[in-house]
């Protein structure tokens, strides 16, 4: 149950970076599930390789990934246009994702391993239940990231850049707001936060490259639960959905834990199409 | 007003979306200073014109000159920045920023935060309803009022040129007059105003040139009141078309 919370910020600062790719850009990046499993495997290396800490290892892959992220928007989504945009940025991330998974796979083959370090190990007492370390600073480095996301987005004028053009691209443009480069940003940013959402991801699972699918499906039904593009939204469904299925595991049975969030989702759905706090018009194409 | 140097001036242009040219060949002058009208039956192409004078559709033919500058080619941040503002014919506030923000974005190409202020306060004059709702959501207002925001903040660039695409459109006519009242007004503190309009008779009689397009062509043009009471824009709007012959055809432009 508090592992769900701890957890959950995790996957919210993960969908945070999906659900600001698709509301700014109408991109829905399927790779998301990979890229995290990339910065996973990244900070496996450092920490294995070159014996450095996981948290210091991301100054180094989150600018990394920040890069790759920049690079694949400038290649492949800028040049993708037109009302087909949204459907085509499905294949084209899903291809980009199957050629990272490849590559995975062929430099650290399929079998699983999971990131060390003491933390991951040691536990702590908290509430009659011990839990590793990692949980809680996983989740400090989430909210720590989330906050400085949060005062990036609401206190800055490039914050209010990016604001405007999830709002209304034509309008942002017609301010003066540099609209392709500011995609290119948040690309970036979305990509990033998955270097630390996999270094946490990593150290508390023990993952290989098709982990990604079991992640994608989980952080694309967040963004949707949440609400398409809502920043809000995804912060607040990553922890329904991972408090929920904690709860169904520990008064039911794991079995149903994630049957049961699909399940909310189901109805959630059904009743509001657009999401817990997605704009009444879903801005799918 | 009658000194038709050139301010703004279409030349040749030919532009359109996808496959198909929406504008034919325009070509006219927008004299400085003045208030020039756009009318035109729906799919005239009006919309289409003033979107290439912001830079959000490229002509595929033919040029635009502001003040000796090129237009074409240009973004809409670089045209910004020569000082044409468009607001657009949707309602383009963003609807979860507070009002205040809304119009700070209107100079979002300056960098000074002390002439923001400045211009915040100077716009804040001429529309009070900044001040007045100034924490609002932008969501929240009317859609009379969230126009006159929009207004406002096109001011905040101080633009020479205030390009409106159917500002009055989906008001009702209490707001449509207090909207024509502050266009006059934007005008009289020294903004030359290009509109398009679809309440023409209105439109003209506050304009002080105009021009009437028609199938992506220019048809006729003179001054707000010519073409207001020209007997074959009557015509055209109860959908009819103009015959070739216009006895006040395109005065400012030699080509037609």
């Amino acid at each position: 149950m508090l592992d769900g919370v701890l957890t959950g910020s995790v996957y919210a600062l993960m969908a945070t970076g999906l659900t600001l790719i698709f509301g700014v850009m109408n991109i829905i990046n399927i790779a998301q599930g990979i890229l995290v499993i990339l910065g996973a495997y990244l900070s496996y290396t450092l920490s294995v390789h070159f014996g450095i800490d996981l948290f210091v290892g991301l100054i180094i892959t989150i600018p990394t990934l920040f890069v790759v992220g920049v690079v694949v928007e400038r290649l492949f989504m800028a040049r993708l246009k037109g009302p087909e945009r949204t459907s085509m940025s499905i294949l084209v991330t899903y291809a980009i994702s199957l050629i990272i998974e490849g590559s995975l796979n062929m430099i650290y083959s399929i079998n699983v391993v999971q990131l060390k370090a003491w933390y991951v190990d040691k536990s702590f007492p908290i509430f009659g239940v011990y839990l590793p370390y990692i949980y809680l600073f996983g989740f400090i480095l989430a909210v720590v990231l989330l906050t400085s996301l949060y005062i990036m987005l609401y206190r800055t004028r490039f914050g209010a850049s990016i604001r405007a053009s999830l709002a209304d691209q034509v309008a942002a443009a017609l301010v003066g707001i540099n609209v392709a480069r500011v995609s290119t940003i948040c690309f970036g940013l979305g990509i990033a936060v998955t270097a630390a959402g996999g270094m946490v991801y990593g150290a508390t699972n023990a993952f290989n490259a098709s982990t990604s699918y079991d992640l994608i499906s989980r952080l694309l039904t967040i963004i949707v639960l949440g609400g398409m593009g809502s920043l809000g939204g995804a912060l607040l469904a990553a922890i329904l959905m991972v408090t929920l299925g904690d709860v169904v595991a520990v008064v039911w049975s794991p079995i149903w834990s994630s049957p049961t969030f699909f399940f909310v989702l189901v109805i959630v759905l059904s009743l509001r199409p657009q999401g817990l706090f997605g704009k009444q018009s879903a801005r799918v194409a | 007003m009658t000194e038709s140097t050139s301010f703004l001036r279409f030349e040749g242009v030919v532009a359109g979306y996808g496959g198909g040219d929406v504008i034919k060949g325009v070509d006219f002058d927008v004299p400085q200073g003045g208030v020039t009208c756009i009318v035109g039956p729906n799919g005239s192409g009006k919309s289409t014109l003033l979107k290439t004078v912001s830079g959000l559709v490229r002509p595929r033919l033919g040029q635009l000159w502001f003040k000796g500058t090129p237009l074409v080619g240009l973004t809409p941040r670089e045209i910004l920045k020569l000082g044409i503002v468009q607001v657009p014919q949707n309602h383009s506030l963003f609807r979860e920023m507070s009002v205040q923000q809304n119009v700070e974005l209107g100079a979002f190409l300056v960098k000074d935060k002390k002439v923001i202020a400045e211009r915040l306060k100077h716009v804040t004059e001429i529309f009070p309803i900044v001040a007045e709702r100034a924490k609002d959501k932008a969501g929240s207002l009317s859609g009379g009022q969230q126009r006159l925001v929009e207004f406002a903040r096109c001011l905040m660039l101080e633009p020479e040129l205030v390009v409106l695409d159917e500002p009055s459109m989906g008001l009702d006519p209490k707001t449509l007059r207090l909207v024509f009242d502050t266009i006059k007004l934007m005008n009289k503190v020294g903004r030359t105003v290009l509109l398009v309009e679809q309440n023409a008779r209105q439109a003209l009689r506050m304009s002080h040139y105009a021009v009437v397009l028609e199938n992506g062509m220019l048809r006729l043009s003179g001054s707000g009141k010519e073409v207001l009471n020209n007997p074959e824009i009557g015509a055209l709007y109860l959908g009819g078309s103009i015959k070739e012959t216009s006895s006040i055809a395109a005065p400012a432009s030699k080509e037609l």
